[in-house]
């Protein structure tokens, strides 16, 4: 029972961060309808410019995090406005491809730039953590279920009460239309790749203190897939709720199946789900006409 | 002024060559292919070859993301179910080739099918990343069947021999892998000229009204699927053959990616772009190479590698933004303008 409930725990505590990644995903992808596979490259990229603030600066933790909201959101409207916006009304596909060439770009830049070594990211809060029974959580594990928490219930709000909100679920709806009905729908583009970034950014920080840096961070990015897929492309809370199961599911049949499993198991676990639900379970379906 | 080359029966419309001028240019670059090892350098000679191999499975790919508009990132699954199963057979069983490349192309096509029957549902960017899932979980298969596959220490092949006649030279490897390209240009050609090709066409264009048609939407998926995969295989197997060794390492996920940039490049949807497509990526890459060592060591090894990256990622991102329809649009615009001219098209 012990190992189980170490399992479950250490398994939340990285479904939480697949949690936050396959946010973004889901999050550009209903709003724009292309999936970004950049999101793990834009986190890498943002941990390691705040590797590069800690440590010239040394800010205490809060204060790094908030340089880094900034930061990232800076990041996600710039990548928005030169790589994507020149790709409106091209089809979904290329728009795609362009964000894998970004990916292997923004890779290429990290490790010109930071080396190929990975480091450290000297923050405050580095290894201190709270045990509870015979499970051990760092600081910033603790928060980033925290932040994961508090994304999933700002999305919620931001969607429903806010004006900018309803006009992205609009825009996700039938984009034409709200076009027509006076929404500016580049800007919910722009504001929904800020946004993403921004999720991306704070699960970067908060992964690099817990794991360290290094040029293969991004593979994050794709182990978050089966996260969103499970979810359903286009659901937000979907994607938060599935990150956390597969991050639960991976540890258990790594711990009770057979080693390695954790590799592969979510996506497994999506290929079964898919054939039952071809929109995840939190997706909804798209109805053709023709 | 030429007024273009006007068809006037459906014969001359799916006809393989569309006037003699270009049945004249096939044969002349086909005896200049076989030529070409007489003047070239063997460094060269292997690289063509690497190219050729390439090409083959992006034909395949492009059968499948070009034609039939099935997103695909499972082709370098396929290119390691075909390089394994090779290698197997030629190191543990030794069989000789003319058996273990079909075998790798075969078992591929099984595998395709198995990645098709998902697909039968899916649609789009959820296919793309569930093919992705199946590169992911193939190459963990093959890591983890430490008994059949030696794991990750990998298998070094049999030299390349057909017929009793070693292949031991790039140069004599050359003409077979020319010939399974030749084959290969030729089955894609068929089968796009075919009725399976239009049917591919009709679910590219939209699966529902294609199905409304009664074109059997469910069969011919899983057709692209298998085919596309064979000829992932037959490539995974030349390769197995070429590099003499085989390794997860050489089928990673950025191999697929490669793959879909190298239609992309080339032209979606067209057997001739998908071959510029590889010669354009490997060559970029051959002369970023070039260009990088003899420069030395004033740069050194790590930074070269991710300017390469750098440089192929803003190659992908430059062509989409700027050329959607890639080198083939580029040369059809030129041509109309060319045979136009003095008046705008």
């Amino acid at each position: 029972m012990d190992y189980f409930i170490l399992l479950t725990v250490s398994g939340i505590s990285i479904g939480v961060i697949y949690g936050l990644i396959g946010m973004g995903y889901a999050l550009i992808f209903k709003a724009t309808s292309v999936v970004n596979f950049a999101q793990g490259e834009v986190m890498m990229l943002i941990s390691y410019m705040a590797f590069s603030i800690a440590s010239s600066w040394s800010l205490p933790f809060w204060s790094l995090l908030g340089v880094c909201v900034v930061l990232s959101g800076v990041v996600g409207l710039l990548i928005e406005r030169i790589f994507i916006r020149p790709m409106l009304g091209q089809d979904v596909f290329s728009t795609v491809m362009v964000t894998i060439g970004m990916a292997v770009m923004i890779r290429a830049v990290v490790v010109l730039i930071w080396g190929a070594d990975p480091m450290v990211l000297p923050t405050d809060i580095g290894d201190s953590g709270v045990e509870f029974g015979m499970v051990f959580l760092y600081t910033a594990q603790i928060y980033a279920i925290g932040f994961l928490a508090v994304c999933v219930f700002g999305m919620w709000a931001f969607l429903r009460f806010s004006r900018m909100g309803v006009a992205m679920r609009a825009t996700a709806a039938r984009e034409t239309t709200a076009l027509l009905m006076g929404i500016n729908v580049t800007r919910v583009y722009a504001l929904a790749w800020a946004i993403a970034a921004v999720i991306a950014g704070v699960s970067g920080v908060l992964l690099g203190t817990i794991y360290g840096l290094g040029p293969d961070m991004w593979t994050q990015g794709l182990r978050a897939f089966p996260a969103v897929i499970l979810g359903g492309l286009d659901s937000v809370f979907g994607a938060a709720i599935s990150g956390i199961l597969i991050g639960v599911l991976e540890n258990l049949s790594e711990g009770y199946i057979g080693h390695g499993l954790k590799e592969i198991s979510g996506f497994l676990v999506i290929l079964v789900v898919l054939m039952i639900r071809p929109y995840g379970l939190f997706g909804t379906p798209e109805i053709e006409r023709v | 002024m030429r007024t273009g080359v006007i068809q006037e029966s459906y014969g001359e419309l799916i006809s393989l060559f569309r006037n003699p001028t270009q049945t004249y240019w096939t044969w002349a670059l086909v005896i200049m292919s076989l030529a070409a090892p007489v003047v070239l350098t063997g460094h060269v000679t292997s690289l063509i070859n690497g190219m050729m191999i390439a090409a083959i499975g992006v034909i395949g790919l492009n059968l499948l993301t070009g034609t039939t508009g099935l997103i695909s990132f499972g082709q370098a699954g396929f290119l390691a179910v075909g390089g394994y199963t090779a290698a197997i057979l030629s190191a543990d069983y030794s069989m000789p080739l003319w058996l273990c490349v079909p075998a790798g192309g075969l078992m591929a096509a099984a595998f395709g099918l198995l990645v098709g029957i998902p697909s039968l549902r899916l649609k789009g960017l959820y296919l793309a990343i569930t093919t992705l899932a199946f590169t992911i979980i193939i190459t963990h298969l093959i890591l983890s069947a430490e008994s059949i596959t030696h794991g990750s220490s990998g298998i070094s092949t049999a030299k390349p021999a057909i017929f009793g006649m070693e292949l031991a030279t790039d140069k004599s490897f050359y003409y077979l892998v020319l010939a399974v390209l030749v084959l290969a240009i030729l089955g894609s050609a068929n089968i796009k000229r075919s009725r399976v090709g239009r049917a591919f066409l009709a679910i590219r264009e939209q699966d529902i009204a294609a199905r409304a048609m009664g074109v059997p939407v469910a069969r011919y998926k899983l057709y692209a699927f298998v085919v596309s995969s064979f000829y992932a295989g037959i490539a995974g197997a030349l390769m197995a053959y070429q590099i003499r060794f085989v390794n997860v390492d050489s089928f990673s996920l950025v191999i697929s990616i490669e793959a879909v940039s190298m239609i992309i490049v080339g032209g979606l949807g067209s057997t001739a772009g998908a071959v510029i497509g590889v010669v354009f990526v490997l060559g970029l890459a051959e002369i970023l190479n070039y260009v990088f060592s003899s420069m030395g060591g004033a740069m050194g090894s790590i930074s070269a590698l991710e300017l390469k990256g750098f440089i192929y990622g803003l190659t992908i991102v430059l062509f989409l933004r700027f050329e959607p329809d890639g080198l083939m649009g580029i040369y059809r615009e030129y041509k109309n303008r060319w045979v136009n001219w003095p008046f705008r098209y």
